[in-house]
């Protein structure tokens, strides 16, 4: 571990799932000193560096260090930690399929917010990429020994970016679009569902999961 | 004879100034050898990892190909390989939040180019306008920060520096074809901190062979505008 005992982070962020579960989950499995803030919004706007959340603040020996960028956050959290490979080609692969989920989010407001006449095409778009993503996730999977990781054996970023990931588009964005969880949950491989499962029950995340609604209970009520 | 450099790179994309640009800077400083693909698209779609583009395929002479893709992952993955992206991880995140800032910008550019009515179209570049003031200010914070010498941070060209760059060129250089005034919005915005860095940029010697191939930023960016009479 790269960061000092006396190094506390707070995560500023809404009160929301939104981009930041994979910073929380980072930080969790960190065993990290952490808090959450909820800025009000948008009057704390002009106080974050780029008028945007999340920011992360780092506090050790009186200084304090910040950063934002959902997705830079995350990178750096993870190699604070050791959940990114040293090797830059394994990290490039786990950072590339988090690059890729994140290519997800323009195509989901895409269909949202599309008008009638593009509703349609749109739709068809976030729907084959998002198949394409599940292909991906699988693909990755099956070339690993263990199934309850994406690489390796024990739980790496990539795991921890993947179970937020698909919390997102079955828990979070069903705010967003009712029907989204029942757009997504088909197209989950009895893999998936089984890798998100053993995600669920790492040790490591359990103060911040025992918190939240357990996937387990979501995607077994698949309807059949 | 000098012996080919081992590995060598093949850039899969289009045939313009897009989101690959930082990937072939950064292939050019790094000095190794490598050549751009296009494939026919969208015939070589499926042949794509993730149906997209760009992709980077790094070839050995005794091993099998490293392939991945995702512009922002390939520029890192580069920028780390050959020495741009500091090994300190809190000046590497700096670096990567500096591309992530300047990606938003391009996304929100891209919101308001493609919008269909006019009240989106009007929304979309006020969250563009705004946030490009909110990048060129942090930029120039940045570059303030490290005494205003043509570089982000250091002495020497970096990661930061290349991507600053290239999220310019893609929009004044590489979209002016389907937005013809975008120069007229960007360029005033520009402090001569950030004019300086994109010289200084194209300027170094790294990129001289690069930079041949014409399509100066440097040139548009520092051309007086013309008076009004």
């Amino acid at each position: 571990m790269l960061s000092g005992s006396d190094t506390v982070y707070v995560l500023r962020y809404f009160d929301l799932i939104g981009r930041a579960e994979g910073c929380r989950l980072l930080l969790t499995a960190a065993n990290a000193s952490w808090t959450e803030e909820h800025p009000e919004w948008p009057a704390e706007k002009a106080n974050q560096p780029f008028e945007r959340l999340p920011v992360l603040v780092e506090r050790s020996n009186g200084d304090e260090w910040i950063l934002c960028e959902s997705l830079t956050i995350e990178r750096y959290l993870a190699r604070v930690f050791g959940f990114m490979p040293t090797d830059l080609k394994q990290a490039a692969l786990q950072e590339q399929m988090v690059d890729q989920q994140a290519d997800l989010v323009p195509a989901f407001m895409a269909q949202l917010i599309a008008t009638d006449d593009m509703k349609s095409k749109q739709f068809d778009e976030f729907n084959t990429l998002f198949d394409r993503m599940v292909k991906e996730h699988g693909r990755i999977l099956s070339r690993n020994s263990s199934k309850q990781h994406l690489f390796g054996d024990q739980l790496s970023y990539a795991d921890i970016s993947l179970y937020a990931f698909y919390k997102v588009y079955i828990v979070y964005l069903k705010i967003y679009q009712s029907d989204i969880d029942e757009i997504v949950k088909p197209k989950l491989t009895p893999e998936i569902i089984n890798l998100i499962l053993s995600i669920e029950k790492e040790p490591l995340l359990a103060p911040h999961l025992s918190k939240c609604d357990s996937m387990a209970a979501v995607l077994s009520s698949k309807a059949f | 004879m000098a012996a080919s450099k081992n590995p060598q790179y093949t850039l899969r994309y289009f045939d313009r100034i897009g989101v690959a640009e930082g990937s072939k800077l950064l292939l050019s400083v790094a000095n190794v050898e490598w050549a751009e693909e296009h494939p026919e698209w969208p015939l070589e779609k499926p042949n794509q990892p993730f149906g997209r583009m760009p992709v980077l395929i790094e070839k050995h002479a005794n091993d099998k190909d490293f392939v991945i893709c995702e512009s922002g992952n390939i520029e890192r993955y580069l920028a780390r390989a050959y020495g741009f992206i500091p090994s300190d991880i809190r000046q590497a995140a700096l670096q990567e939040q500096l591309r992530d800032q300047a990606s938003d910008m391009f996304a929100a550019f891209i919101s308001q180019l493609v919008a269909k009515s006019e009240e989106d179209r009007r929304e979309n570049f006020a969250k563009f306008d705004g946030l490009l003031d909110k990048l060129v200010e942090v930029q120039t914070k940045q570059i303030n920060a490290n005494g205003n010498i043509g570089y982000m941070f250091g002495d020497r060209l970096s990661y930061a520096d290349i991507v600053t760059y290239a999220f310019y060129k893609i929009i004044v250089v590489g979209m002016v074809k389907r937005q013809a005034n975008i120069v007229n919005i960007v360029k005033p915005k520009l402090t001569p901190q950030l004019i300086k860095l994109i010289a200084t940029v194209e300027a170094n010697p790294l990129l001289a062979s690069y930079m041949a191939r014409g399509d100066s930023l440097a040139a548009i960016v520092t051309k007086p505008t013309p008076a009004r009479l």
